[in-house]
């Protein structure tokens, strides 16, 4: 007797997103199928263009569509179809289900009110709470995200506290509606080293204390190497591959992933010549045929120029979508 | 053998206004203090810290695109420092630099053939036609093929017109190229493509280069010494694996241990501490054990060959 | 803050007494004084005296520190085209038309553009956005006479719906508002427009939308706040260069007010009229400026909350 499947928090199938330019159309994400699990966390590894952040925005409905075109065979969050919702069950979702903290915290708050202001209308949008409730809830978190002057941040406006500070007060205004999944599109790219390390760790904890899912997007594998239990590499819009994270490192099985694997520089043993990955980026308003790799892969051959390989699994946990891999 | 590039006791204020009052009152902001820092010929230097540490400030003053408020700066033993623009002029010829930028560093109204071949043209080196054709060699040298010449930047993805800017830097074959943060925009597939790059032409023409950077990882495979900025000072300075497997200043360490680990069975939960922690915990050393004399100040202490770190030694 | 406002009037005295030097000067740079020509010209022995008791024959400087010091006093002198009174009380009686209607014509202008302004970022290249881009840019180029005669002659003429002209009862008052609103109106609509359209594209909004409010939410709390602080501090200086009469729409209407004096105590060489009305848009202009500069420091968090914390 088969269990019934659980519905993940997360569930796109053969995702597409495209947006019209004037000079033709930008194919940001090609037919992407994913899933997140809850409480499980999951890191999109993959480069400017890869469609890894498109693909996140889509979920939340945060593209503006005219212009992107979105469409795909599924694409759920916490079990609503987002493309059938209307905007006040997206708006509803949005925050309190699904949240999202952005990369550039300088740019991610309204500078003319303060942080604490801008928590309290998170909270007040989603429940109804009166202010100096809300206030005393956004004071608590704060201290959660390790700000050691929470009364302080809260009467702040954004331009007065550093980037530190400012991704910390995005991350408990995201957690403030205790929502089941938080997406983090590059939170710490912009962030001084030291800074981007006490963030991942404190997104990982809270991740666990608060039982939510979590989505890393992130370009960096050695962010992924930190935080995510599992990992979809993507590339030219597509998925390459998708492993635990602890496989992708041992035994990577897509050659791109391979490829970025080997040209990680820090890896010890002083000054080298690193293993580089020739080529540029694919143009996403005029992609390859076939695998979108191939223009730099080191063991492409005729098939991979004719058509995209299918992602395969090995009928466990692992996909790759490669034709050397059939 | 002269140092390619050589930076002495160099600091730089700003003067920041005190708010309020009749009149302006200033105070003085220290954002270099007191930096002692050598390229040696045909070697690679990493000058590493993080935001507010004053390594992109320095290498400004190297250059003298800033002005130092104290201190000297020695271009092949020479100390130009307060050099006037003529005196100067023969000596930026020696000295280049790269940005983290490569999109506002190249001007969007020029071909690539007239970016590259701009510095011949300003330090009058050789007649228009053969100024195309060294610099069109050099579009070659750094991977571009020689019809990019006529394109412009508009049209090259980042890694590509970060070729062109090292072209454009090294076409008057310095000595000295100074980088500051090449690699920070660019995608991790082609950050490989330019630390190779970078390697190969200083391993040819014998170049120095003065690597800032935030990025490590970046600076453990290409720098052959790095010196670690904190608070407008270097904190620690040595060779760079003895840097990675013996650091000796907390604040080093600190660094260290923030790196992203690079598989996922390394993964380790981590203790911060606060700058004003890191500042406070400066290394103390007996008089007794270092043989040195004692003085209430920190500053920089030998430790074993090219290796030194800030301490105060009782 | 007492010390930025201080400082500022300092220059605004400093700016005063330097225009004041410039325009006397520019003013006695045209040749011939105000008794020289004219339909009846007079005796040279007539002339003489009268120059004389209006001090005209004295120095130029001696003539400046005469007015200035008056000036000081509220004493502007008295206008020579119009001997009968003080240049103050010709001033007070000019200046009500222009005011009322110039004044009348920006608070009308000013909120219609906002709202078209608003209306075309929303719907962005629809026809709402076409149609307000249109107005607004017809409002700017359009000269204001022409558009003074278009009015007269489609609401007075053929629809015969209000007078053409005059000043007196309300309904004369209707076209020259709506001919004094259309530059408030057009400038807004083109300025609240690209501001939202700006602050629109910001990645805050993006974040805004993804915390979950609606979308009328973040127009009205968040996006129309953020594009209100320059628009605030552009709309004294308007008001002031509107409220100050124009000469075609005044000329035009046939409405008595300031517009028309400015050219013609020039012409006339009215010398204290003249100096008068500079010195009163001069003022006027700064304290405009200087009341929008302290409305914007106070409006800006980042000048009124200060600068980095932690």
């Amino acid at each position: 007797m088969s269990a019934s499947p659980v519905t993940p928090l997360v569930d796109i199938r053969d995702l597409s997103v495209s947006f019209p330019q004037h000079d033709g159309v930008v194919q940001a994400v090609r037919g992407v199928t994913l899933h997140v699990d809850t409480g499980e966390s999951l890191g999109i590894v993959g480069e400017s263009g890869s469609g890894k952040s498109v693909s996140c925005m889509a979920v939340l409905r945060l593209l503006r569509s005219p212009p992107a075109r979105i469409e795909a065979t599924a694409l759920s969050l916490g079990g609503v179809d987002m493309i059938a919702a209307d905007k006040r069950q997206i708006a509803d979702m949005r925050g309190r289900v699904a949240a999202m903290i952005f990369q550039d915290p300088m740019t991610a708050f309204d500078p003319v009110f303060t942080i604490g202001q801008q928590i309290v209308e998170t909270i007040r949008v989603h429940r109804a709470v009166s202010k100096a409730e809300a206030r005393s809830e956004a004071q608590a978190l704060l201290t959660r995200v390790e700000i050691r002057n929470p009364a302080s941040i809260l009467d702040s406006f954004p331009h007065q506290l550093s980037g530190g500070m400012l991704q910390r007060s995005m991350i408990a205004m995201a957690l403030s509606c205790r929502p089941q999944i938080l997406f983090a599109d590059e939170p710490t790219t912009a962030l001084d080293v030291t800074v981007q390390a006490q963030i991942l760790q404190l997104i990982k904890q809270l991740q666990a204390e608060f039982g939510m899912g979590l989505v890393m997007v992130t370009h960096d594998l050695g962010v992924v190497a930190e935080t995510v239990d599992r990992v979809v590499v993507m590339y030219g819009g597509k998925v390459m591959e998708q492993a635990p994270v602890q496989d992708i490192f041992d035994t990577p099985a897509h050659p791109y992933t391979r490829a970025l694997l080997a040209s990680m520089p820090g890896q010890g043993g002083g000054r080298q010549r690193l293993t580089e990955i020739p080529g540029a980026s694919p143009n996403p308003a005029n992609p390859p045929t076939g695998c979108p790799f191939h223009p730099r892969c080191t063991v492409a051959d005729t098939r991979c120029t004719a058509a995209m390989p299918p992602l395969q699994g090995n009928g466990l946990d692992r996909q790759a979508a490669c034709w050397r891999l059939t | 053998m002269t140092a390619a590039l050589e930076l002495r006791g160099l600091c730089k204020s700003y003067p920041l206004r005190e708010p309020g009052g009749w009149l302006p009152r200033y105070r003085q902001l220290p954002v270099v203090r007191d930096v002692d820092l050598t390229v040696e010929r045909n070697s690679i230097v990493g000058l590493v810290g993080e935001s507010g540490s004053g390594k992109t400030t320095t290498g400004m003053m190297a250059l003298r695109l800033t002005q130092p408020t104290a201190g000297s700066v020695f271009v092949g033993g020479v100390d130009i420092t307060s050099m006037d623009a003529a005196a100067l002029k023969p000596f930026r010829a020696r000295m280049q630099v790269v940005f983290q930028d490569s999109y506002s560093a190249l001007d969007p109204m020029f071909t690539l053939a007239q970016i590259v071949a701009e510095p011949l043209h300003i330090h009058g080196l050789g007649t228009t036609r053969e100024q195309t054709k060294t610099a069109l060699d050099w579009l070659e040298r750094v991977g571009l093929h020689r019809s990019y010449g006529s394109r412009y930047p508009h049209e090259l993805s980042g890694g590509q017109r970060q070729r062109v800017a090292i072209a454009r830097a090294l076409v008057l074959r310095p000595d000295v190229l100074i980088a500051d943060e090449p690699t920070s925009a660019l995608d991790v597939s082609v950050k490989a493509q330019i630390i190779n790059l970078l390697q190969d032409l200083q391993a040819e023409m014998g170049l120095s280069i003065l690597f800032i950077s935030h990025d490590l990882s970046v600076v453990r495979s290409l720098t052959d010494k790095v010196a670690v900025m904190f608070n407008g000072r270097i904190v620690e300075e040595a060779a760079t694996e003895d840097i990675f497997t013996s650091a000796q200043h907390p604040y080093t360490r600190s660094l260290l241990q923030a790196i992203p680990v690079l598989n996922p069975r390394d993964r380790k939960d981590r203790v911060f501490r606060s700058r004003e922690e890191l500042e406070a915990d400066i290394p103390r050393l007996s008089a007794a054990d270092t043989g040195l004399t004692p003085a209430d100040v920190p500053r920089l202490i030998p430790h074993g060959p090219g290796h030194r770190f800030e301490a105060i030694v009782q | 803050m007492i010390p930025f406002i201080l400082r500022r009037l300092i220059s605004v005295s400093v700016t005063f007494v330097i225009v004041s030097i410039l325009i006397f000067a520019m003013m006695h740079s045209i040749p011939g004084g105000p008794f020289d020509a004219g339909d009846m010209p007079l005796p040279p022995e007539v002339r003489a005296t009268l120059n004389e008791r209006y001090g005209l024959d004295q120095s130029l400087f001696t003539q400046y520190i005469n007015y200035m010091s008056g000036v000081l006093r509220f004493d502007f002198g008295i206008p020579f085209q119009s001997p009968g009174e003080t240049v103050l009380e010709l001033l007070g009686r000019a200046w009500v038309p222009s005011l009322v209607l110039g004044g009348l014509g920006v608070l009308i202008g000013t909120p219609l553009g906002i709202l078209l302004g608003i209306a075309a970022a929303l719907r962005r290249n629809t026809w709402v956005d076409y149609l307000a881009s249109a107005v607004a840019t017809l409002g700017l180029t359009i000269p204001v006479f022409v558009t003074s005669m278009i009015l007269i002659l489609v609401f007075a003429v053929w629809l015969d719906w209000v007078p053409a002209s005059g000043w007196g009862s309300p309904d004369k008052w209707i076209l020259p508002i709506v001919a004094y609103a259309t530059i408030p109106m057009a400038t807004y609509a083109r300025y609240t427009r690209s501001a939202m359209l700006d602050t629109l594209n910001k990645p805050f909004v993006t974040v805004l939308r993804a915390k979950g409010l609606s979308e009328t939410r973040i127009i009205y709390q968040h996006v129309l706040r953020n594009s209100a602080i320059p628009m605030v501090t552009v709309f004294l200086p308007m008001f002031i260069g509107t409220a100050t009469g124009s000469i075609f729409v005044e000329a035009i209407f046939r409405v008595p007010g300031l517009g028309a004096y400015f050219v013609s105590s020039i012409r006339t060489r009215d010398y204290p009229l003249e100096m008068a009305l500079m010195l009163m848009l001069t003022v006027m202009f700064c304290l405009a400026y200087l009341i929008s500069d302290i409305l914007y420091a106070w409006l800006n968090p980042r000048i009124r909350a200060g600068g980095r914390k932690g």
